[in-house]
């Protein structure tokens, strides 16, 4: 990728010495809604944040690169992150209302914001955060300025975190389960509402998310994940339709489907993730994977190219979407 | 059906009182459920969905007794629970167990599993010693864990292991209805899926019959018989699975079908779709009329003056709207 906003390469981190991320590499253009996937513990959270150095004290990150046009992250003073942070990425997360300071009115944590990266007075920044929760979609905005988050229902407190996280303009937007505890009539408001600033804007969108439907919806581009390791990149259509990890496969068979007449059983994937600290040899999904041969536990499979703008990390990529039909499971 | 009814809810109302300050005048009561009328089969899985703040976790701890309607009649079995006393209501929850969303808050971290799924069989007598465990070994095995995990604790199993271990909990007295709050919104997808199978495996063999109260309209339809959708206190809308999902009638209901992204990035992406606009209503200020109409894109004059009963339709389906 010639254009890449972001470009991360072999990331690692750490906890207790156990690699819970472990080389993960990828990368995004200007503009692209691409969607880290997997299941609960497999690193796509610590990804993220790592992405932002904001990891929790007990995580440390193990190596790789961050590059945002073509700045090292990782590599940066912690001053010169900060002034980063906000201004050329910034991030949403998963409750509005616990991200957002319950002792502050909303319109002065939406102008802290702008004023951390901005020179400009009082009145300049209240007219920034009025136009950017315009944006939004916030019903009168001079009014909500000077009310608190609990007076603002969820969905709308998650308006605030985004008209916060885009007020700088920034060219990368992190956002980790941002619709998870919403209800799903709100959630199609706040995805149409991504969608429309994306396109405005041209940020780029790493969305973090462990549903299908989110996925199906926003992204362009997906990587899974499965215990701290990116198993599959495709394209958001070809994901779906023809799947080259039997994860990736399986994940999208034991998913319940509101537009398809049910079946008796639903596949599931038997056993569960190992833990970070009996990830053994090989392949980490060889143990649930029901295509695994000997080569799979002896062998990590690298994430190659499998097709134009296709990488999967399988020895038998070739046959994985057979497991989309759940017949095998 | 010709059999009674495991349940009978009958005009349920559900209001709590808005506390009022020092200084501060008191509020609106909290409308949480109000006026809700359904039935379940024995065997029967009835799926109770809507949003947040709809009512439906409220209207289910009412059944089970945790919660005291303002009026109305839940009957158990048979058995009356709205006014039932401490020992009328104990041998009603021998006829039904509840299984919460979140297992690692359900299970005493300090007692081990065997304990903890044999602790209703042993408070109520039903068997001590060699018999207990026998019986816990039993119900272990039927959901899938083993016989040996009886001497852990729960903090030794995944969300999906502590799931099963709860769920031998309720099943250890064979009660006929299980009401069950979002059980599987708290795991991964592969996980969820191990679980709901159980679930229908556990109801054929012992005919148990389910409340399967979720937000999660897939689930649901994977899942129950029947489907009651509830807004803000009421029900809107309640069907077969198949009339319910294959044509649905009321605004609501379309709108929030419509608002699921389905796993499919060519439907998701071409599929006509309804946004509704703005928030849910406080329960405490509902509308007036048809508690939807303020975000109906079909409201009319008359819905905002008269509330609209639930009617039955001809494919079998009961409808509370009055243009659908």
């Amino acid at each position: 990728m010639t254009d890449a906003l972001l470009r991360v390469e072999d990331l690692g981190v750490t906890i207790g010495g156990a690699p819970v991320v472990d080389g993960v590499s990828f990368a995004m253009r200007k503009g692209e809604v691409l969607a880290l996937v997997g299941e609960s513990g497999c690193g796509k959270s610590l990804t993220a944040l790592a992405l932002l150095r904001l990891l929790p004290p007990a995580a440390r990150l193990a190596g790789g690169r961050v590059l945002l046009d073509g700045t090292d992250l990782a590599a940066l003073p912690d001053r010169a992150m900060r002034r980063l942070r906000g201004q050329a990425l910034s991030i949403i997360f998963q409750e509005p209302t616990a991200s957002l300071d319950p002792l502050t009115t909303v319109g002065s944590q939406v102008m802290e914001a702008w004023r951390a990266h901005n020179a400009g007075g009082a009145a300049q920044a209240r007219r920034a955060a009025r136009d950017m929760l315009d944006a939004v979609g916030i019903p009168d905005a001079e009014k909500r300025l000077d009310q608190y988050p609990f007076e603002l229902s969820g969905g709308m407190c998650q308006r605030i975190m985004i008209a916060i996280a885009l007020i700088c303009g920034p060219s990368l937007l992190v956002a980790d389960e941002p619709t998870t505890a919403l209800d799903v009539t709100i959630q199609a408001q706040i995805l149409d509402l991504m969608r429309r600033l994306v396109a405005e804007r041209g940020a780029g969108v790493l969305i973090i998310t462990h549903d299908m439907g989110v996925v199906a919806d926003i992204a362009d581009r997906v990587a899974v994940m499965y215990a701290g390791r990116i198993v599959e990149v495709a394209p958001v259509t070809d994901l779906f339709a023809a799947p080259r990890h039997p994860y990736t496969a399986m994940l999208l068979a034991s998913v319940p489907r509101l537009d398809v007449v049910p079946k008796a059983v639903l596949a599931t994937i038997e056993g569960s993730v190992p833990a970070p600290e009996a990830f053994g040899s090989g392949c980490r999904f060889a143990g649930r994977c029901p295509l695994a041969v000997a080569r799979c536990t002896a062998e990590t499979p690298p994430l190659n190219e499998v097709a134009p703008g296709r990488l999967a990390a399988c020895w038998r990529s070739a046959e994985a979407s057979t497991l989309l039909s759940g017949a095998a499971a | 059906m010709s059999t009674d009814p495991v349940l009978a809810v009958d005009d349920v109302a559900v209001h709590f009182a808005a506390r009022g300050g020092l200084l501060a005048p008191k509020g609106p009561p909290v409308r949480a459920v109000d006026g809700v009328t359904l039935a379940i089969a024995p065997g029967e899985t009835l799926g109770l969905v809507g949003e947040s703040g709809c009512g439906k976790s409220t209207l289910s701890n009412a059944v089970v007794g945790l919660v005291k309607p303002t009026r109305g009649s839940i009957k158990v079995a048979g058995q009356e629970v709205v006014g039932a006393d401490p020992d009328a209501l104990r041998a009603i929850r021998r006829n039904v167990q509840m299984i919460f969303q979140d297992p690692a808050l359900s299970l005493n971290p300090r007692m081990t599993i065997g304990e903890s799924v044999g602790e209703p069989l042993r408070v109520r007598g039903i068997a001590s010693g060699a018999a207990l465990r026998e019986r816990v070994a039993t119900l272990l095995t039927s959901v899938g864990l083993r016989p040996e995990h009886a001497a852990r604790y729960p903090h030794q199993f995944s969300g999906g292991q502590r799931q099963r271990v709860v769920i031998a909990r309720a099943l250890g007295l064979e009660p006929a209805l299980v009401v069950c709050d979002e059980p599987v919104s708290a795991l991964d997808v592969s996980v969820r899926a191990q679980i709901l199978n159980l679930l229908v495996d556990l109801q054929r063999r012992m005919g148990v019959a389910y409340l399967f109260v979720s937000h999660d309209l897939a689930v649901v339809r994977h899942i129950c018989d029947r489907v009651a959708v509830m807004y803000l206190g009421r029900l809107v809308e309640v069907a077969p699975r198949d009339t319910l999902f294959g044509a649905p009638k009321h605004p609501y209901t379309l709108a929030l079908m419509s608002a699921v992204p389905e796993p499919d990035p060519v439907r998701q992406r071409t599929r006509q779709r309804i946004v509704l606009q703005g928030d849910l209503p406080s329960p405490s200020r509902v509308p007036t009329g048809c508690a939807f109409h303020t975000r109906c894109p079909r409201a009319t004059a008359l819905c905002a003056q008269e509330r609209p009963a639930l009617t039955p339709r001809d494919d079998g389906a009961l409808v509370a709207c009055h243009h659908a």
